[in-house]
């Protein structure tokens, strides 16, 4: 899909912006700190990389997130759909999963703090929280919205209730978990950030955070860019096809 | 495809009111039931009543816990205790001086935002080759969005109002920037093209094709950012100024004042609640109705 004329025009608009970014940096009459050049900040990123700094915070901040996702995956996604199989346990829980998941995982961070002190614990459960909700909030709404029809049609037929749970309740409920996971874990990935931000352990977020009370900018900016760059790989790569996968295969096109 | 499927959560705020909709349909066919305004009214009630008695269950339950002392008064103060700092707080005024801080920077991060991103989004959107180069780079933006701006917007602004508000207006512009091209490209071109052969002028297609057709998406990423600025800004005030709701949880906790931790954070859940029941689903089922492509059936 990707059309030659697009590239290039990416191509010209890098170019410019970094050459206005060049240009600008040397000519605005403002300190150094306040907006160092592009070869400031690929000189952070050799300078990051050789000391091995990059690739251990980067490696810290993805394991947090893969742990949350995999909890997510794994107790979430349950738990949402077995609150979702009865009407009355589904009509008792979704205000309450409403509440938590509209509650970010940062406000409950001072919390935490008294219960698990400064540290990884900490971190890792305001992002398991953030990611968490979504998930089982969405995994709730993906049940409910099967329509009744469909499972009425099968008890019809005669199927069990483990066939209907199979056959209509979990793939009807994929495309709302889809949707509920990438949510949940573009929540969870600015969490976790802000989290390493106040907690102060390592990861990207203590990166740029801690950067900047030193005034290296271009550390900031190379944070900043790593921070972008690896979300758009995970939504693109990911979440993104995840996601599509579900809606066109099993996604509810009523007529 | 989705409008707005690109941002981040893509298509859930749609889906979700699909979901929401169709769950009130399964639960209890209610929402399809004819009757006056009496019937609507005591409906609303009705789920008012629904929705409120799980809370009420919870709170028992967190009162009996503390009460049998399952958990230190330290780490899980008792609801009663909670509900009197807030009232405390709410007395001596430095709740609602929180609030006001709060909600008047999500406030001026919409004002300045969204109209800003609207009109460049339809703008960048009317020209079809300058939307495929820019929708990728709006998407960057998008991925990078909220608390990572925080280290250098204070560098450039300093700690304070200004560096928050940053946080905000950022936050907001570039979800619904992005979530208003993706509308404005996605609209159908037959629907164009149609009101092109019948005489119309581009004036025409702008405000009678593409900004309708769009609207859908862009409510959805009005909503959308109006909950990551929201979460930006708890994040924000806890490191960069020294007032707001955030500031209130995380100075309590450097003195492990629990109860006014838990009273702050019911706030601000309760805060987003209304916010969404009264302002953002409203509008979002709103537009979807009047404007939202349901012309399949």
């Amino acid at each position: 899909m990707l059309r030659w004329e697009t590239a290039a025009a990416w191509t010209v608009l890098l170019a410019g912006g970094l050459a206005a970014w060049s240009v600008a940096a040397a000519t605005l009459p403002v300190p150094d700190y306040f907006l160092p050049p592009p070869s400031a900040v690929l000189a952070a990123l050799g300078d990051l990389l050789a000391k091995g700094i990059l690739p251990t915070y980067v490696t810290a901040s993805l394991a947090r997130m893969l742990t949350a996702a995999l909890t997510a995956l794994v107790v979430g996604v349950p738990v949402g759909l077995l609150l979702g199989m009865s009407r009355r346990v589904a009509d008792f829980a979704y205000p309450l999963l409403n509440f938590f998941q509209s509650v970010s995982g940062i406000a409950w961070l001072p919390l935490m703090l008294v219960w698990f002190g400064f540290g990884e614990r900490t971190i890792v459960a305001a992002v398991n929280y953030t990611v968490i909700f979504p998930v089982v909030f969405n995994a709730l709404l993906g049940v409910r919205s099967v329509p009744r029809l469909y499972v009425d049609a099968l008890r019809t037929l005669g199927a069990s209730r483990w066939r209907i749970i199979r056959d209509v309740v979990l793939p009807g409920a994929l495309p709302s978990i889809a949707t509920g996971m990438r949510l949940g874990l573009a929540y969870g990935w600015r969490a976790l950030i802000a989290a390493e931000m106040l907690v102060g352990a390592h990861g990207l977020g203590f990166m740029i955070f801690s950067a900047q009370s030193f005034h290296l900018t271009a550390r900031i900016m190379l944070g900043m860019a790593v921070i972008g760059v690896l979300w758009l790989l995970l939504d693109y790569f990911v979440l993104r096809p995840v996601e599509q996968a579900t809606i066109s295969r099993w996604g509810l096109v009523q007529r | 495809m989705t409008p707005g499927a690109g941002a981040p959560g893509g298509p859930r705020a749609t889906a979700a009111a699909v979901a929401r909709d169709s769950r009130d349909g399964f639960a209890s066919g209610r929402l399809a039931a004819p009757g006056g305004r009496g019937a609507a009214v005591r409906r609303q009630a009705g789920m008012a009543a629904r929705g409120a008695a799980p809370f009420a269950v919870l709170v028992a339950a967190w009162a009996a816990a503390s009460a049998a002392r399952l958990v230190p008064e330290l780490f899980l103060p008792a609801p009663a205790a909670v509900a009197g700092v807030a009232w405390t707080m709410a007395v001596d005024g430095s709740l609602w001086v929180n609030i006001l801080a709060s909600l008047g920077r999500l406030l001026v991060g919409i004002v300045v935002s969204v109209p800003l991103a609207v009109g460049l989004g339809v703008l960048v959107g009317l020209n079809r080759p300058l939307a495929r180069v820019l929708e990728p780079v709006a998407g960057f933006f998008n991925a990078l969005s909220g608390i990572a701006w925080l280290p250098l917007a204070v560098t450039w602004l300093g700690l304070g109002w200004a560096s928050v508000t940053f946080i905000m207006a950022n936050t907001i512009f570039f979800l619904v920037f992005f979530n208003t091209l993706v509308g404005v490209r996605t609209v159908p071109r037959i629907f164009e093209q149609a009101v092109r052969t019948m005489g119309g002028r581009r004036r025409h297609v702008i405000l009678q094709v593409l900004v309708p057709g769009a609207m859908p998406s862009i409510v959805t990423g009005i909503r959308m950012s109006i909950g990551f600025g929201w979460r930006a800004l708890i994040a924000a005030e806890m490191i960069a100024t020294s007032t707001g709701l955030g500031f209130l949880i995380f100075n309590a906790s450097n003195f492990h004042q629990t109860d006014t931790i838990v009273a702050g954070i019911a706030t601000i859940g309760v805060l987003w609640l209304l916010t969404d029941r009264l302002v953002l689903q409203p509008l979002e089922r709103r537009t979807i109705e009047r404007w939202g492509l349901v012309s399949s059936s």
